[in-house]
């Protein structure tokens, strides 16, 4: 799938259990390797994780699963606060 | 390793391995399946001659293969141009 880099600015990000993460800002792109490294989030859902005085995330390349409407993250189980308590429920 | 913002790049300025300008970058366009960088879109300025290169509604496209390095320009191989 071939994407235009400011088609992918704004985008929604969701992993694949539908947590919202945030918003893409930015895309890191390696210029030696000629891949894109990783995505650069802002408005970050302030429930999964607390972000102190940071500005936003950044995803790694290898954690997206699929880029349409929306980007979909695959889901770290315990990486994120409010999933860590659901994880300790089931 | 060489890691940059999309954004920052897209303030900069296209230059040939001769020393050309070529114009300025307007966007980039990635595989997200494999990751892969593939290509450049490049306005052209106007002093520049766009005769022999492939041409899409006034912007050029140049394979990310061609980029020899990025600092304050993008340098691209101009032999790789066509």
């Amino acid at each position: 799938m071939k994407w235009q880099i400011s088609e992918l600015f704004g985008m929604s990000v969701y992993t694949d259990r539908a947590v919202f993460i945030g918003n893409v800002a930015d895309v890191v792109i390696d210029i030696d390797n000629k891949k894109m490294a990783s995505l650069a989030l802002t408005n970050i859902n302030p429930d999964i994780i607390d972000l102190k005085s940071f500005k936003g995330l950044k995803v790694p390349y290898r954690l997206i699963k699929e880029v349409s409407d929306i980007v979909l993250i695959r889901h770290i189980p315990g990486a994120f606060k409010s999933s860590r308590e659901k994880d300790q429920n089931e | 390793m060489t890691k940059a913002f999309a954004r920052t790049l897209r303030r900069k300025k296209i230059m040939s391995s001769d020393g050309k300008v070529i114009g300025q970058l307007k966007n980039i366009i990635i595989d997200v399946g494999s990751g892969q960088v593939i290509n450049l879109i490049v306005k052209p300025d106007t002093g520049f001659d766009t005769s022999n290169y492939k041409l899409d509604d006034e912007c050029m496209l140049i394979p990310f293969e061609a980029v020899k390095d990025i600092k304050d320009y993008i340098v691209v191989d101009r032999y790789m141009l066509r």
